[in-house]
């Protein structure tokens, strides 16, 4: 009887969520084995031994109260945040405000527009097991609308030697067939109508060193 | 009244990569014990009355709660322990936890034992790894690795600053050739080599301006030190101890594109700063410091330092922010090699992260434990010459860094 009347209570305080709509795009390589031990070496000495140990899970993120940002990029939307005391913006949202003598006020969602300003960028030649076939990548932190803060994303349809501080960006998505609600889903392109100033020493550096990258992923399978 | 923090000894395993170094944590922290009691007899595990562990990522340890296992081959029982984790700072702030412990009253002999095996994966493995500290809905996911966001804050910093990338590959020969004197640093021990600013050039680019040798090691390691009260330190140390008269920690953004405005530091330090480009945390670290060691000219005031050059870039960024240099002088103040061995400020004699090695949570220990050698004279015993001897030092700075500049301490530490 008790019972009954817990499970009622917990009913009418949390809600849970239905999840209705599930996708899965899971590499064929992600067994969930969790723990076990897969081999050893030892050294001709017969003193060191190796022990391979191999650790495969799966994690949720559960994006809770920020979910209407990821959901957003699968709609080809950039879902801000704003705190309606202040008014500051951010995109990568907050759900509270961040200026302490707003005590933690929660936000309001805003639409963002589709364009940014670069902050500052680099040319990355190395990077994360991951990523590695798809350098050089250009990295820019970029300020999206009105947002107080900047956003890191890669920077496409520009050499890597032309990028430029302060330069006007659009927000690009992918095909909504490719989304998966992460910011992977939009890159920054430069905006229409602009164009690379004449080549400098600076961009001659970037050139000498980005080259050989280009070469050095032709041989990655 | 606040008790004085003495260090009193301390030592680390040679820093690797791979199976050449120490092979097993235990075993790395039971040999850094024995050396340190080989300096100081003195000194017995029965003196000890806290323990504090300083490791990262568990990622790389494969092992929860991996200080339990230490611990226990230390023969510890009944000894409190806990351990700390604060990303990069974790050495940093597993000093300060100590120093608070003994401040207090509440403990007066405190071993830190910091490590990380981060050769238990591949190296762009690795580098995954590290970047999970990183917010990965936002950055991992698109950077990917540290460096990547170390360059583009770096890249506007040398722009802002007048920096060029040879200014900077100058500190990346400076540490890897002062690391050439000592042996039990990973560069010494496995590419073994005096390098140029030529070479740094040439190195292979890893992010724009951050090429291959601009970047610090990823490292094996195990490092103790032993903090206490001054009762003690002049028990088992009288001619040697070391104080710890100033120390600070502070915080910023996880996410660097997070600091252009932020309310907490439009109000320390006016609008504008840190930006993506200053470290703010160690500013405000060093003012701490500073204040609490009553350092009014730092560059007058402190003979040499142990800092956290993850890249020479931020060993650059933390100069300026320890009030080294300022916008109109930083270049000049790179140019005139300022921090080499024969400068005016020596940063970094054992080589710091490019040339000692950086097992992250064993890293600030190794810093104060370096600093603490210049102080109480050891240095020709541990290192291969007095070349990398900072003449005479009465005063030196420890700084360790965390994530983007997201958690950093600094520490005063003076020969008595």
């Amino acid at each position: 009887m008790n019972e009954t009347v817990v499970l009622k209570r917990k009913d009418r305080i949390v809600k849970k969520p239905d999840f209705t709509e599930k996708k899965s795009y899971r590499p064929v390589n992600v067994k969930e084995t969790g723990l076990s031990f897969i081999g050893h070496e030892i050294s001709e000495d017969g003193n060191v031994m190796n022990q391979f140990f191999h650790y495969d899970q799966l994690y949720t993120i559960r994006h809770g109260w920020n979910s209407k940002f990821f959901k957003g990029l699968l709609e080809g939307k950039i879902w801000g945040t704003r705190c309606p005391k202040c008014g500051d913006t951010w995109v990568p949202v907050r759900t509270h405000c961040w200026n302490l003598d707003c005590n933690l006020e929660k936000t309001e969602w805003v639409e963002m527009p589709l364009n940014g300003k670069v902050h500052t960028w680099t040319v990355a030649g190395w990077s994360g097991r991951s990523s590695l076939k798809r350098l050089p990548i250009i990295l820019v932190y970029a300020v999206i609308g009105k947002s107080k803060v900047a956003i890191a994303n890669e920077l496409h349809g520009i050499k890597p030697w032309d990028v430029e501080f302060e330069m006007s960006l659009k927000v690009v998505f992918k095909p909504e067939e490719d989304r998966i609600g992460a910011v992977t889903d939009f890159h920054f392109e430069p905006a229409d109508g602009w164009e690379p100033s004449p080549i400098h020493q600076e961009k001659e550096r970037i050139k000498e060193l980005v080259e050989p990258v280009y070469k050095w992923v032709k041989t990655l399978k | 009244m606040l008790r004085k923090v003495c260090i009193v000894g301390g030592a680390t395993t040679p820093f690797d990569y791979g199976p050449t170094g120490f092979e097993s944590i235990e075993g790395g922290a039971a040999e850094c014990v024995r050396e340190t009691q080989r300096d100081i007899p003195e000194f017995s595990l029965r003196d000890i009355d806290l323990m504090i562990y300083s490791h990262f990522s568990v990622h790389f340890g494969h092992q929860l709660a991996a200080e339990w296992i230490i611990h226990d081959h230390l023969g510890l029982v009944g000894i409190p322990h806990y351990r700390v984790e604060n990303g990069g700072n974790t050495g940093g702030s597993a000093l300060y936890a100590a120093a608070l412990a003994v401040m207090s009253g509440h403990h007066d002999v405190v071993g830190v034992v910091g490590w990380e095996t981060m050769d238990s994966v591949s190296q762009s493995q690795g580098s995954e790894f590290i970047a999970m500290a990183s917010d990965i809905r936002y950055e991992l996911i698109v950077g990917g690795i540290y460096p990547i966001y170390y360059a583009a804050m770096a890249n506007k910093w040398m722009k802002d600053n007048n920096v060029t990338e040879e200014d900077v590959a100058s500190i990346s020969a400076k540490n890897r050739n002062n690391a050439m004197d000592n042996p039990k640093a990973q560069w010494y021990r496995n590419e073994h080599k005096y390098i140029t600013v030529e070479d740094v050039m040439n190195s292979r680019l890893i992010s724009y301006p951050i090429k291959k040798y601009d970047c610090c090691l990823m490292s094996r390691g195990v490092a103790f030190v032993l903090v206490c009260s001054e009762e003690y330190a002049k028990k088992v140390n009288p001619d040697g101890y070391v104080t710890i008269d100033g120390m600070g920690l502070s915080s910023c953004t996880i996410r660097a594109g997070d600091r252009l405005n932020f309310p907490g530091w439009t109000e320390r330090y006016g609008s504008g700063y840190p930006e993506m480009t200053e470290f703010g945390a160690c500013r405000n670290a060093a003012d701490q410091a500073y204040k609490m060691a009553d350092i009014k000219n730092p560059l007058n005031e402190i003979d040499f330092g142990e800092i956290h050059d993850a890249f020479s870039t931020s060993e650059a960024q933390i100069y300026k922010a320890l009030y080294l240099a300022d916008e109109n002088n930083i270049a000049q103040f790179l140019r005139d090699k300022t921090t080499h061995m024969y400068g005016e400020i020596p940063m970094n004699p054992g080589g710091g992260l490019m040339g000692y090695g950086h097992p992250v949570g064993a890293t600030g220990l190794m810093s104060a434990i370096e600093c603490f050698y210049q102080l109480s004279g050891m240095i020709p015993q541990k290192h291969l010459s007095k070349k990398t001897e900072v003449s005479d030092p009465e005063c030196g700075i420890v700084n360790s860094h965390a994530g983007t500049g997201t958690s950093i301490s600094n520490f005063i530490i003076r020969r008595v």
